[in-house]
């Protein structure tokens, strides 16, 4: 678009990826800083004053919904690339947002009408809400503070844990209680607002392959809607969004249950990871959007111009260990290589020599893969799995190879509970690879212990091998 | 200088989960299937790295840890652990592993770097499988470390507030 563009190049990263797009760079030496420069409202500030910025894109971690830093961005003549610091506020904190969404008639399920204050307060709404219900942080986000609930003797605990996890990740022990509502699937509407008061939806994300609340893999269109269900759901999405004069950006997340009654759950006021699946199966660039939006300019596009066109799926690459749990498995990315070919979107913030460093987000990498309709869309994506060359961490790569090849997936009919319910193991290998490892075990056994040569493999790890050990062992017998 | 092995004829290499894969030796660069033979090679470049070529594709690997004859292998993004035994110490194996007893300490330790954001047991508390021993915060992500068996806390390793290490000490169970 022609912007000049200002980065903040952080001692942590020194030498991250997005640099080499920015026109402008900015050092920060924040080794000693107790809070991330990311999360430093002054500094940010003060960087973007510096600088002479227009405006300032807040990405979708951190404070992107901070309604204080939106704030304190349009105090200081600096355009927030955002909604109003009003709506961020009213949607972020949940127990306002139910009011608000009450007030409009939105379906949500059974709750509390504000924060429960303690855990008798909290057993008397269970009773009357009825097991299970889940805990939920007001000013929570990404699954940290909630806690499902089955049963009364569990409840003084899970509140505890709530509240303190609560406080420990946003500052607020506050907590509100939720019917929980088993085994739904994730739908979230993509919303675009203008600072006219038009605003439209751009469809649906499914984003039901979850683990504790962490998306791993988003789709665009979702398999369990069809087009009256997507109208319904899309008008309703758009109803939350004007009762807090909303623009930019947004999404508003539901859940569906089996009987296709669905539910609001919240409102995120910013973009998401997962935003490359709409803007494939609707050619719109959100980003562009959000920037123009934020311009002042009204929207162009009316409801009806919007089409869904094909499928699209988003696998996050993220440095996990699939084999101990999705434990995270920060390291230095030695090799990395995506396949180059029409239909298939990489977006990542990383190259060879990169480190995926413990104190930021574990996603390596997100790949977009498109096909002509769902079938199409996962083969494609299987096939493109395979392409993807990562080498120095473990990933989740293993799962994605598992997934599409996985009978409920492919049909379609999986719930938020598929991962943790109907997955036995998180990854497959066929037994010719375990053959070809065992061998290669077998060929270092030899290379060290049964020939005088030198070994020809070069190891790039530690090893900790006593070869005098083995060799001792080997001729006692 | 080893001395020359001629008497060993076949490798075993066991995989963790119980799987048993036999080589004889010298070791070809073949892996058979269905009977058919097919070439395996081991190759290094500037693009990819190690990998293994095998049937007209590429795979990464990796050789993540050695200890004595207990081999870490990463292919294709998955990790196998092996040891290799001859035919003789797999004998010997078999013959220690018969009078091994199922009762023991075991140490539960860290599965990832991270902080330690609760301990949730004291030494001498009784556990059952399942239940949360201490909730490790890493990359965001709160975790609830669990006990794998049932029994009673001997050992707590951490304490609240503290930073781990992967494999780090949180606690020990003296199974029942």
């Amino acid at each position: 678009m022609g912007i000049k563009c200002v980065a903040i190049r952080t001692s942590a990263e020194p030498d991250a990826m997005y640099l080499s797009y920015a026109d402008i760079i900015h050092e920060e030496e924040d080794e000693n800083a107790e809070i991330p420069v990311f999360l430093d409202i002054e500094k940010l500030i003060n960087v973007a004053v510096a600088s002479k910025c227009d405006a300032l894109h807040p990405g979708y971690g951190f404070l992107a919904e901070n309604a204080y830093f939106a704030e304190k961005c349009r105090d200081h003549g600096i355009t927030f690339i955002g909604p109003s610091p009003d709506a961020i506020y009213k949607m972020g904190n949940k127990p306002v947002a139910r009011q608000i969404a009450m007030r409009h008639g939105i379906p949500m399920a059974m709750g509390t009408p504000g924060n429960v204050a303690d855990e008798d307060e909290a057993l008397k709404h269970a009773a009357r809400i009825g097991y299970p219900v889940i805990i939920k942080a007001a000013s929570g986000g990404g699954g940290r503070g909630m806690r499902i609930v089955r049963q009364e003797s569990e409840m003084e605990k899970m509140f505890i844990l709530a509240s303190r996890e609560a406080e420990k990740a946003f500052n607020d022990p506050s907590v509100f209680i939720e019917k929980y509502i088993e085994n739904p699937k994730h739908i979230e509407f993509q919303i675009l607002g203008d600072t006219h008061g038009n605003i439209i939806h751009l469809g649906e994300r499914e984003c039901s392959i979850q683990r504790k609340h962490q998306k791993l893999l988003e789709e665009a269109p979702s398999p369990a809607l069809d087009e009256e269900l997507r109208q319904r759901m899309g008008e309703t999405a758009v109803r939350i969004a004007s009762a807090v004069g909303y623009y930019s950006a947004g999404t508003v997340e539901f859940l569906l249950d089996s009987d296709r009654n669905f539910y609001f759950m919240e409102m995120n006021t910013r973009i998401q990871v997962e935003h490359p699946v709409t803007e494939m199966i609707t050619g719109i660039d959100l980003i562009e959007q959000q920037i123009r939006i934020a311009g002042g300019e009204a929207l162009t596009l009316k409801q009806e111009d919007i089409r869904l066109t094909g499928w699209a799926i988003e696998c996050r690459i993220n440095a996990e260990d699939v084999q101990a749990g999705f434990a995270p498995s920060p390291g230095r990315i030695e090799k990395i290589s995506f396949p180059e070919e029409p239909g298939i979107r990489v977006d990542t913030g990383v190259r060879a020599g990169s480190s995926i460093v413990a104190s930021y987000d574990s996603m390596v990498a997100k790949l977009i893969v498109t096909g002509t309709d769902r079938r199409q869309a996962i083969r494609n994506t299987k096939i493109a799995l395979d392409k993807v060359w990562i080498k120095g961490t473990k990933t989740t790569l293993p799962f994605f190879r598992m997934l599409m090849r996985n009978h409920l997936f492919q049909e379609g009919t999986f719930t938020t509970a598929f991962i943790e319910k109907d997955l036995e193991k998180f990854h497959t290998s066929s037994e010719y690879e375990e053959t070809i490892a065992a061998w290669l075990a077998t060929k270092l056994f030899v290379e060290e212990n049964l020939t005088d040569n030198k070994t020809n493999i070069n190891f790039d790890q530690s090893r900790e091998l006593t070869p005098w050990l083995l060799r001792k062992r080997l001729t006692q017998f | 200088m080893k001395p020359d092995k001629p008497s060993i004829k076949k490798l075993y290499a066991l995989s963790t989960e119980g799987h048993k894969f036999s080589f004889s030796l010298p070791l070809k660069n073949v892996i058979r299937v269905n009977g058919r033979d097919y070439n395996i090679e081991l190759r290094e470049d500037e693009k990819y790295g190690i990998h293994i070529l095998w049937k007209n594709r590429r795979y990464p690997v990796e050789i993540v840890r050695t200890k004595q004859n207990r081999y870490e292998i990463l292919f294709n993004d998955i990790g196998h652990i092996f040891t290799v035994e001859t035919p003789i110490s797999m004998q010997r194996k078999k013959v220690l592993g018969a009078g091994r007893s199922k009762s023991g300490t075991l140490t539960v330790r860290a599965p990832m770097p991270g902080k330690i954001i609760d301990v949730l047991v004291r030494e001498n508390a009784e556990v059952i499988k399942g239940e949360a021993l201490v909730i490790l915060e890493a990359m965001k992500m709160q975790n609830e470390i669990q006990s794998v068996v049932s029994g009673r806390v001997t050992r707590v390793g951490v304490k609240a507030g503290q930073n781990v290490m992967k494999d780090d000490m949180l606690a020990e169970i003296t199974v029942k």
